[in-house]
């Protein structure tokens, strides 16, 4: 009882009062305190991957905006990712999720994705309910949260919770706390840069895919690993000629129409000095070289949004621009309203299992 | 002397049928192991078996490319595990005893419930299911495309442009169709060499045979009936103090399809009735083979029992007891044998296990980068 307290104080601490004092770029979502707080567990426990090797923390990183630092994300054992990580922050605010958006959703289908893919946690979520049932402190937080026991479904509802508290804070952008150096950049942004037109709102998108040309990694083909993880994607999504493919197809693999090939969402610009490199695929490591490819128009293709078009824009101005950039970037998230610090995730043995119901 | 009596009544029986060269006559129902059946959609070729040979023993047919079908049926450890619950995936671990693949060429279904109609059928199962390889199969196809070795023997065999993930179970099967024994000293008698067995073999034959009555499951070439029957064996133990058996255990009722009342409820294993649903076959188990047994400790299907006198003495004693009393076996009832009669039975498996047969682990090809129009 002492321990169900415990989160309830927790959970209590989690909801509106104690972001009262910082800036987010919209309201507080609506979420479930207890369950959020569940959620926060789960996100840093590696059993919720098949062979217990991967957290949805492992790539999701508090201290990086929730991204990994890789240009290309790490996966399960015996594959590699073949996409950049993209930030949480705000996560819940996204209309479509994953770089070619093939979930439009919600963040519970977002964690069942992450959870069973293959390459990704490879969990079979009734090893994973079973896993949560086995761990008692798992067991008095689904009851906190108003669930009568660990379920896989309770547990992705849990990590929506979670995931939509994950809120931008006290960026300049929002506090008003600007440099002048960001404020003409916004000027740039808005006006004769364009970004603004996919990059609007307050999370800096639209949520649409579009082409920009990103240059193709090569480290994804070069890599079996990836490229084998890469295959494997591609032909559960019934892309034609699988094995020959040496591009990353973006939205192109959920309509199938030839001129969204290589097209890939807006991201957010929010938590952009967190979560380097940069693109779906990382290939731009410093936000100079992404300015510079925006000032170039963006890179080659065919079906390359028309509206990308050099800027011609001089060094003090793309200086001006990344200081806009960065000042949409705000607190960590590594604090413990983020981060489950407790080493606790134990099993315990069911003493009395005879008499124990399953 | 009644014991004798009946034996010399049933020898009178079998010596009809007896080749008349034989100073003993053979029981009925048993005979020498012959070739093992092969399927007419999957037919052997040395380069197959060969290919088989490589996937057995090949990681790259799990999910972490980490558990090959050598994990849990190691040729060194009789092509089991000796242990009384087979290795799970990382962090699992099973719930049932890992069979051998020695022979198992001969069943009609795999696993201990039946739940595989074919060898090509189990070696999916294992390589997908969670707390084995916990593969995918797209992953693994795509994997297996990435082999430059792979791509050529699966061409050769198959005529596959990119290797089938279906094919490489066939070829996994066909490989296990090779590891069979059909040469014990058993089957040597069986086909007429009366030196083959010695004297407390042939008395356990007898005994077999006869009185305790073992024949009439254990029969025909494999030593099985490949019928399914509740014993009563014990529950296994581990679900009693380990944590992540008592998740696997869980799980396989969840996985498997009962009522939640039944979820809720059970704390044995309910075997057949996973398949038929049906209360009658709670707790049924297919009658193993007896062959290869002295190599494949622990016993029954959830290893419970340690030894072969263990078993032996389990029989003689009429079984044991387990939550589904109700479909208990009657043809079990306590034999009241004697120490030498249960040696004599002992001796016997000797006599049907033949000499081990491990095979040593071949090099493995592995990944590599896939330039564009290899195909």
């Amino acid at each position: 009882m002492k321990c169900l307290q415990a989160i309830a104080v927790v959970a209590g601490m989690l909801s509106v009062p104690a972001f009262a004092q910082d800036v987010t770029p919209e309201p507080a979502m609506d979420v479930n305190a207890a369950r959020a707080e569940l959620g926060k567990r789960l996100f840093y426990d590696t059993r919720l991957s098949g062979d217990t090797s991967l957290a949805c923390a492992s790539c999701h990183q508090p201290d990086k905006a929730f991204t990994d630092g890789e240009a290309l994300s790490s996966a399960y054992t015996g594959a590699a990712h073949f996409r950049n990580a993209p930030t949480l922050a705000n996560v819940g605010f996204r209309d479509a999720w994953l770089h070619d958006g093939r979930l439009g959703t919600n963040l519970n289908d977002v964690a069942r994705e992450m959870i069973t893919e293959t390459y990704l946690m490879n969990m079979d979520m009734r090893i994973m309910q079973e896993r949560l049932k086995q761990d008692p402190v798992y067991v008095e937080m689904f009851a906190a949260a108003g669930m009568s026991e660990p379920s896989n479904g309770g547990a992705r509802n849990a990590l929506m919770d979670f995931m939509k508290i994950i809120q931008s804070r006290n960026a300049p952008f929002d506090t008003g706390a600007m440099s002048s150096a960001a404020l003409r950049g916004q000027g740039i942004f808005e006006g004769k840069g364009g970004c603004a037109s996919c990059h609007s709102g307050p999370r800096f998108t639209d949520d649409r895919p579009y082409n920009t040309g990103v240059p193709n990694n090569p480290d994804i083909w070069s890599d079996p690993e990836r490229h084998s993880a890469f295959v494997t994607y591609a032909k559960f999504m019934g892309v034609e000629n699988y094995m020959n493919i040496r591009e990353d197809l973006g939205a192109y693999i959920r309509t199938h129409r030839e001129p969204t090939k290589r097209s890939f969402l807006t991201p957010t610009l929010r938590e952009l000095t967190w979560s380097a490199p940069y693109m779906h695929n990382g290939v731009f490591a410093t936000l100079q070289e992404v300015v510079d490819f925006y000032d170039a128009g963006g890179g080659s293709d065919p079906y390359k949004d028309p509206r990308l078009q050099p800027l011609g824009l001089v060094p003090s101005e793309k200086a001006d621009l990344i200081a806009f950039l960065e000042s949409l970037s705000g607190d960590s998230f590594d604090t413990d309203a983020y981060v489950w610090r407790e080493d606790d995730y134990d099993y315990a043995l069911i003493e009395d299992w005879l008499n124990t119901e399953n | 002397m009644a014991q004798r009596t009946l034996i010399t009544a049933l020898a009178a029986v079998a010596v009809a049928t007896a080749s008349p060269a034989q100073e003993n006559p053979r029981p009925e129902g048993l005979t020498a192991l012959g070739p093992p059946p092969i399927p007419a959609d999957n037919p052997m070729t040395p380069e197959k078996i060969e290919l088989g040979k490589l996937l057995y023993f090949d990681p790259i047919l799990s999910g972490n490319y980490g558990m090959a079908g050598a994990a849990c049926h190691r040729p060194e450890a009789g092509w089991a595990v000796q242990a009384p619950i087979s290795f799970g995936y990382p962090g699992t671990t099973h719930w049932r005893n890992s069979q051998t693949i020695i022979n198992s060429a001969y069943y009609g279904k795999l696993f201990w419930a039946g739940s595989s109609k074919s060898l090509e059928g189990q070696a999916r199962s294992a390589a997908r299911g969670g707390v084995a390889g916990n593969g995918e199969d797209d992953m693994m196809e795509a994997r297996l495309a990435f082999v430059p070795e792979y791509r050529e023997r699966f061409r050769d065999v198959f005529g596959d442009d990119w290797p089938s993930v279906r094919h490489a179970y066939m070829a996994i099967a066909a490989f296990e169709r090779t590891l069979v024994q059909t040469d014990t000293p058993f089957d040597a008698y069986m086909r007429g060499d009366d030196a083959a067995l010695t004297d407390q073999q042939k008395q356990g034959l007898e005994l077999f045979a006869g009185k305790a009555g073992c024949v009439t499951c254990h029969n025909g070439p494999l030593l099985t009936n490949e019928a399914y029957y509740n014993l009563g064996v014990p529950r296994y133990d581990g679900w009693e103090t380990d944590e992540l058996a008592q998740i696997t255990f869980r799980f396989e009722l969840l996985a498997k399809g009962v009522t939640e009342e039944k979820y809720r409820k059970y704390k044995d294993d309910p075997g057949l009735y996973f398949r038929t649903k049906q209360e009658a076959d709670l707790g049924k188990f297919r009658v193993p083979s007896l062959r290869y047994t002295k190599y494949t400790y622990p016993y029954m299907h959830n290893g419970m029992l340690e030894t072969l006198r263990d078993v032996v003495v389990f029989y003689n004693e009429g079984g044991g007891e387990n939550e589904f009393a109700a479909t208990k076996t009657g043809m079990i009832q306590p034999l009241g044998r004697d120490d030498g009669a249960i040696d004599a039975t002992i001796a016997l498996h000797e006599a049907t296990s033949g000499a081990h047969s491990p095979t040593e682990a071949p090099e493995l090809p592995t990944m590599q980068p896939l330039p564009v129009a290899q195909n």
